[in-house]
């Protein structure tokens, strides 16, 4: 393979810089005419800061990219579209209420002049889907199609913009075996019609039935490119893990015997029949893929979703969690991993922030002590040291890791016996992270227990005492401590 | 990057533009016509708003919660034909027919929240459907007459002066304004209230029981409304069903124009009585200076313009 004369697509020591963060790192990669070629890499390697950069949606801070011949510093996203580069999106962007035909063709000049012709456009719009030999019809309304054949209609409106590299982003998260089977048959049809097709997908045993080459992306660096015939799943991990953990993480003390939280048989929300115990004391983290049902997990825990079957245990007792106020009474407290839509109201004051789950509590004579109200918030702002010249200032003006202890500050003013951390350090800089590192774990040694879900591997094994990992919704397997390795992690996760 | 405290002059222009177009406006309108500021012309912008002021407090609430209410035109026509035929028709006591008239507002305004919790369904959708069933009963009660005859003791409510020039409905609403402030400003209930509507799923997340603080929030915006209708129809001395009706748009444009986030969570009560009488010493002021009645229509839009640009360029776009 390879060649000159047949390279499409190359991007050569491409690097995307954000203040304190290095996205992409000198990276080069180059995509051959017709191949379909997968980027793999853990959550956070890059993948997605380097199709943004094929896309258009981001300007690199340097390097190249060379198409067709042509050499650009960067791309617009209308220029890249012109040159035909398509992205099929995992959240798909769709015109929900219109028809196959509509979608396929929107944006495209027609001959036909100002006048849309239904018949005809869903006549093309038939024939384009012919080609992919499968049954969608032109006239039904895309919120009526299954995932799947949503991202079929999306790789036909590329094909009639006369796509030559389509990006496909986790095209099989959300959907399932069979319909997998008929996605990837469209995409040899992509492949053989001589289209450049760049796969993205976590599940790695796909990658082995419809790609010829990977190429793996560790923090945002480039690490390999293989001819898929000649690696192995096993070998793929080992590149996306290969690195030795680093000891950033403080030391902590183990937990003590005392169970606070058992969780038997649980079922809902999207995962089923969930086991774990929770000790005091402990830091007990929860891998897995996305979407495998951590957050989903956690948020039956804390009362958040409603749960099917299976029982919840605070330390012996069953407790019946409606709503989060419930989760709260059991002692429970969530740092949701959304910090700007479900973690604070950004656009509030920090005081108002921390005072508002117990706000109730802080009211003499019926209106809220505003004395009472700010020497709680004063307390919180000295214990977690967040930086901020006053109370009164807006969330919306603090840095991620301030407005991530704003966050924990209102969980723990509830004065929990269990706190839930979910994706603690997201978007959070590498010296802030410490510090929330940590805060959990003097709040570990002060006996309140912790569950933290995780996507950053090394923050995974750096911090919890067990690991619990999640696949597609069910419990995958439990490692200790001594078990811990990235590789059996991902094998796990993986489903493997 | 963490922002100083202090307010910017920009912002703190922007908090002071309402008062500064109101003052504006007044003298204006008092170099135009020597009758505008006397104390009969100022006594009578206060009398005429009273209503408007009580209605527009229970629209804020409302979208401070993050709803919109479209139905509170008809709510307040319900009421004061409800109330005024009990009296008038039925020789019903003052008191029972006022607190009926109140009671069933609330419970209005109760309904209208929890067909939107239940129905999932945006709340400005949810009352364009209500505002329907709203009109239909008002219309059923009142059998499209004009009830007049009401006792003289309701009349006082709209009509009597304390000591002679200080009328009885501007107290009410004063002190029904106070009460509005102090539970928004002072109270965890209205704590609760801006963060359901600031962001309702961290509201969730924080323990908040989102759903009840809204529907609470339309109950007590109907007990406004109620009482609204009762000032309306006292000072009136008559109701028919057409009493109220379009009031809910007064109240929105006086919320949007003080800054009453649509989108929910924010909202200050003084700016937005204020808002109500820069529309209420506009449109008196208009009338004193022979203004056609088109041309006050565009005066009207021009200086809503103006007041959005000065109290919205510090924030967002909607």
């Amino acid at each position: 393979m390879g060649g000159v004369l047949t390279e499409i697509l190359s991007l050569k020591n491409i690097s995307k810089e954000y203040p304190g963060v290095k996205a992409l790192d000198n990276v080069s990669i180059s995509f051959e005419k017709g191949e379909v070629h997968a980027l793999v890499g853990e959550n956070g390697a890059g993948k997605s800061t380097f199709i943004k950069t094929i896309s258009g949606a981001i300007r690199p801070t340097s390097g190249t990219i060379e198409y067709e011949g042509k050499t650009y510093s960067y791309l617009q996203p209308a220029q890249a579209i012109d040159m035909g580069i398509a992205v099929v999106y995992q959240e798909l962007i769709q015109f929900e209420a219109m028809s196959v035909a509509d979608n396929i063709y929107m944006g495209v000049k027609e001959e036909s002049g100002l006048v849309l012709n239904d018949k005809e456009r869903q006549r093309k719009a038939a024939g384009v889907l012919a080609e992919f030999d499968c049954h969608i019809s032109p006239a039904d309304l895309i919120r009526n199609l299954s995932i799947a054949n949503r991202q079929i209609v999306e790789l036909a409106k590329a094909m009639v913009k006369k796509a030559k590299v389509i990006i496909m982003d986790e095209p099989t998260a959300a959907i399932t075996v069979s319909e997998q089977e008929k996605l990837f048959e469209v995409v040899h049809k992509l492949k053989a019609s001589g289209v450049t097709v760049i796969y993205i997908s976590h599940r790695l045993d796909e990658l082995f039935r419809i790609c010829d080459r990977v190429s793996i992306l560790r923090d945002g660096q480039y690490v390999t490119t293989k001819d898929i015939q000649d690696t192995s799943k096993q070998e793929l991990i080992n590149f996306m893990v290969g690195r030795e953990l680093s000891s950033t993480y403080p030391d902590k003390k183990p937990a003590a015997a005392e169970v606070v939280l058992s969780v038997k048989n649980l079922t809902g929300n999207g995962v089923r029949d969930i086991n774990f115990e929770l000790h005091k004391g402990e830091i007990l983290g929860f891998a897995g893929l996305v979407g495998a049902g951590r957050t989903e997990l956690m948020h039956l825990i804390f009362g958040a979703a409603p749960r099917e079957s299976g029982q919840i245990l605070f330390k012996g007792q069953e407790k019946k969690l409606s709503s989060p106020k419930d989760g709260m009474a059991a002692g429970v407290a969530l740092i949701p991993e959304d910090r700007k839509f479900q973690g604070c109201f950004i656009d509030k004051p920090i005081y108002w922030n921390i005072s508002i789950s117990t706000i109730d509590h802080l009211t003499k004579n019926g209106m809220v002590d505003r004395k009472a109200e700010m020497e709680l918030a004063e307390d919180y702002r000295k214990r977690l040291k967040i930086k901020t010249p006053f109370l009164t200032q807006l969330t919306s003006g603090l840095s991620g890791g301030n407005q991530q202890k704003v966050v924990i500050s209102k969980a723990l003013a509830s004065l929990p016996d269990i706190l839930i951390f979910d994706e603690p350090t997201r978007g959070i800089d590498i010296g802030a992270r410490h510090e929330i590192y940590l805060l959990m774990n003097e709040l570990a040694e002060q006996g309140k227990s912790i569950l933290m879900v995780s996507s950053d591997m090394e923050e995974l094994l750096g911090m919890s005492e067990r690991i619990i990992v999640l696949h597609e919704g069910a419990q995958a397997g439990e490692l200790s401590k001594d078990e811990f390795t990235q590789e059996k992690v991902l094998a796990l996760a993986s489903g493997l | 990057m963490e922002k100083a405290n202090k307010k910017s002059f920009g912002e703190i222009f922007a908090d002071l533009s309402l008062p500064i177009l109101l003052i504006a406006m007044v003298i204006f309108f008092s170099f135009m016509s020597k009758s505008f500021l006397t104390s009969i012309n100022i006594t009578n912008i206060l009398v005429q708003n009273v209503h408007v002021a009580v209605c527009s407090a229970a629209v804020m609430i409302i979208m401070i919660s993050g709803g919109c209410d479209l139905s509170i035109g008809y709510q307040m026509s319900v009421a004061a034909v409800l109330v005024t035929k009990m009296m008038s028709v039925y020789n019903v006591p003052v008191v029972i027919a006022v607190i009926c008239g109140i009671a069933l507002c609330s419970l209005l305004g109760t309904f209208n929240g929890y067909m939107a919790l239940k129905l999932k369904s945006n709340t400005m959708i949810v009352t364009l459907g209500t505002m329907a069933i709203f009109q239909g009963i008002s219309y059923l009660i009142s059998e499209s007459k004009t009830y007049h005859n009401l006792p003289r003791a309701f009349m006082y409510i709209g009509q009597w002066r304390m000591f002679g020039w200080l009328p009885l409905n501007v107290i009410i609403m004063i002190v029904l304004l106070v009460i509005v402030g102090f539970v928004m400003g002072k109270t965890s209930a209205g704590r609760k209230v801006y963060a359901a509507g600031d962001n309702p799923e961290a509201a969730r997340l924080a323990g908040l029981n989102v759903g009840k603080i809204k529907v609470l929030s339309f109950t007590v915006a109907g007990v406004l409304v109620g009482i609204s209708a009762i000032l309306l129809a006292s000072r009136a001395g008559s109701a028919d069903s057409g009493t109220g009706v379009g009031i809910e748009f007064t109240g929105i444009t006086a919320c949007v124009l003080s800054g009453v986030a649509l989108k929910g969570g924010e909202g200050t009560l003084w700016k937005v009585i204020v808002a109500v009488f820069v529309l209420g010493v506009l449109a008196n002021g208009m009338q004193l200076i022979n203004l056609g009645t088109y041309p006050q229509y565009i005066a009207k839009g021009v200086i809503m313009l103006v007041s959005l640009y000065l109290t919205n360029r510090n924030a967002q776009g909607i």
